[in-house]
């Protein structure tokens, strides 16, 4: 380790500092999930006795079959997929143009549209009018209600604009040169450059849209539309109201926590599954080579 | 006839006018260099040829139709850029291809001439990586191979060697004079090189401040600069200029010497009038002690380049610069005290107004 006597004590410390800092965080992130994990796995009464600390204990499948075996959770599980697809596209249908849009120095009133965008991110209608707004339109209790009603956050519309600000204007201009129109320009340059900004943009919409539970509960009643997360928390009222009154139909092999814990372990899978496509994405230096700075 | 022609042309933004009346005619396969210190309105000018930029006056007119309010892609123009702007995520092949595919030429036309065009460019090794994996002129030479892939009327060149170093400047400006020759194409080209604009130009235009101060063949401009501007720009090293005062009707004085100037009709009877002279640093043959009728200057610094020298030296208190030949003149260079010149070949510029006078015209 003859390079170590490059950095001084100081910069030691600084490493190990942060490495511990970064463990720490690290730890306090994946313990949640192993804990769920884990409980989902645990027989229902060492989880009601709160046995479970890090792995299973009286390790049971019980509580999936008992998850699975439910029609309403394939329903909710369906409808969920429905609107992460389906939001996330009409997402990122409207908030590619618009960003792009907005970052055009020759967008008329370019300021005035800026700060339309960014006055949504500070300030919103709150929930009655918003509520009110989608009654009168006719979205409640349907699912392009939940696409459209939700597809564009003014964040991510920044977020994106920023990028495209930065990817310098000679690509454009030489894209024009080469006989590009505007939709040309951004589908063939500007998409293909920003395919970073545009996955992060992308998996905001995709998690936010698989978490969405509170817009969803207010906006939807009908069983058969209702999202997985409303579902897991029909679930969890359902079966801790039956343990309160004395009445559970569950027995030893499955409780209310360890069938929660299910639902979230099933809720979680596909969006571990969809990370490591969407991870190669946020390359660094995608723009690298192509002009001379 | 592929011609470009300029009348007039303004550009403002606001109400800051920085290209203020430009006219001037390219004809059909000329190549004609832009020339001018940084902010001149040379780039801005050929941004507006290209469409890059909305012309605010005046109007251009590309092969006899005006193109004032015509879109970048049907104005048949194809501009190599400073910065190259090589879409990094298209391999050498793509983005020669680029602007084929995007006017949807068949797909077995653009194979063929991408490929005749990476082997006039001596890309044809490099046709499936990605521009970060090419060096600086490799990426010159597809930024150009994507202008001329297309066959447009014009090319426009935006200072396409500014970021390379000196030695491939050299080769990339030799290959861009020869791709020239054999495409026959008519080319506008900017730079701030003088170099540059002196070797690829059939003419060149000096711009300043938004106006054309000169056009002409890059010789016509180093013989016969119209004024002290040009005179002072084009030339490595620019051309010397001396305050000096008419004392006779050809003879100037300046700094206590005096000077034999040639016959001009203008300086009949002008004694007093101040002049400026011009005096090219290769004009001169430099004097040591011996030589009689010469001017004195102080010399400051030889810097021996070789076959060459340069005489870094003052006279009445400003830089005056010779360049003289190092062969069999090493001991006199040693010993300079002064030069001499042939009155004919000395310019001479109204002192007020920089504007060379009339009736000097030096054959090349």
């Amino acid at each position: 380790m003859a390079n170590m006597n490059l950095y001084s004590r100081g910069d030691k410390l600084f490493v190990i500092v942060n490495m511990v800092l970064i463990g720490l965080f690290t730890i306090s992130t994946l313990y949640p999930f192993i804990y769920i994990t884990s409980l989902a796995f645990s027989s229902g009464f060492e989880a009601r006795a709160g046995n479970v600390v890090l792995t299973p204990v009286g390790f049971t499948i019980e509580a999936f079959k008992y998850v699975l075996a439910d029609p309403q959770f394939w329903v909710s599980y369906k409808n969920t997929f429905i609107y992460t697809v389906g939001g996330t596209i009409m997402s990122l249908a409207f908030i590619i143009p618009g960003a792009y849009a907005l970052s055009r120095q020759q967008l008329y009133g370019r300021r005035f549209w800026n700060l339309l965008v960014a006055f949504t991110m500070w300030f919103n209608a709150g929930l009655i009018p918003f509520f009110l707004n989608m009654r009168d339109l006719g979205l409640l209790d349907s699912y392009f209600g939940i696409i459209i009603g939700f597809a564009v956050n003014g964040f991510n519309v920044i977020l994106l604009r920023n990028f495209f600000e930065s990817v310098p204007q000679s690509f454009e201009e030489a894209a024009r040169m080469d006989g590009a129109n505007e939709f040309q320009v951004l589908w063939k340059v500007y998409m293909p450059l920003s395919k970073p900004a545009i996955a992060t943009v992308a998996l905001f919409c995709i998690v936010s849209r698989w978490n969405g539970f509170f817009w969803a509960m207010v906006l939807l009643q009908d069983e058969d539309k209702i999202p997985l997360q409303v579902f897991l928390r029909h679930t969890i009222s359902t079966l801790s109201d039956d343990q309160e009154f004395g009445t559970s139909l569950l027995d030893a092999s499955y409780s209310f926590e360890t069938v929660s814990a299910a639902i979230i372990v099933c809720s979680i899978i596909p969006v571990l599954i969809i990370y490591p496509f969407i991870q190669k994405y946020f390359e660094k230096g995608i723009l690298l080579g192509g002009v001379k700075e | 006839m592929s011609g470009v022609s300029l009348e007039g042309i303004v550009k403002a933004y606001g109400a800051v006018q920085v290209v203020h009346g430009v006219d001037l005619e390219v004809q059909e396969k000329e190549f004609v260099v832009l020339v001018g210190p940084s902010g001149c309105g040379k780039s801005t000018t050929l941004r507006m040829i290209a469409g890059l930029e909305e012309i605010s006056g005046g109007d251009l007119t590309i092969d006899g139709r005006v193109m004032n309010r015509v879109a970048p892609k049907d104005r048949d123009v194809a501009m190599v850029f400073q910065n190259y702007a090589l879409y990094p995520h298209l391999n050498v092949a793509e983005n020669i291809a680029f602007g084929l595919r995007i006017r949807k030429t068949p797909k077995d036309q653009i194979d063929s001439q991408v490929k005749e065009v990476a082997g006039i460019l001596g890309l044809t090794d490099y046709l499936e990586r990605r521009p970060a994996d090419l060096s600086g002129g490799q990426r010159q030479r597809v930024a150009m191979g994507r202008a001329i892939v297309r066959n447009p009327k014009v090319f426009l060149f935006d200072e396409p060697l500014s970021n390379l170093d000196a030695k491939l400047r050299t080769q990339m400006r030799a290959e861009i004079k020869r791709l020239h020759k054999r495409l026959g194409v008519t080319s506008i080209y900017v730079t701030h090189d003088q170099v540059e604009a002196m070797t690829l130009a059939d003419r060149i235009v000096v711009m300043n401040d938004g106006r054309i101060e000169q056009i002409g063949t890059p010789m016509d401009l180093f013989l016969n600069p119209a004024n002290t501007f040009v005179a002072a720009f084009l030339g490595a090293p620019p051309m010397n200029l001396v305050n000096a005062t008419m004392i006779g009707d050809n003879l100037a004085e300046f700094n206590g010497q005096t000077i034999e100037l040639p016959d001009l009709a203008d300086l009949k009877g002008s004694v007093g009038r101040a002049v400026t002279l011009g005096i090219r640093p290769e004009f001169v043959e430099v004097a040591d002690a011996s030589v009689a009728n010469q001017v004195k200057i102080d010399v400051d610094l030889i810097e021996t380049l070789g076959s060459e020298a340069l005489v870094h030296a003052s006279l009445s208190d400003k830089p005056f610069v010779i360049r003289t030949e190092t062969l069999g003149k090493l001991d006199l260079l040693d010993n300079v005290t002064g030069f001499t010149i042939n009155p004919k070949l000395i310019r001479v510029f109204d002192a007020e107004t920089g504007v060379a006078l009339p009736g000097q015209v030096h054959e090349q």
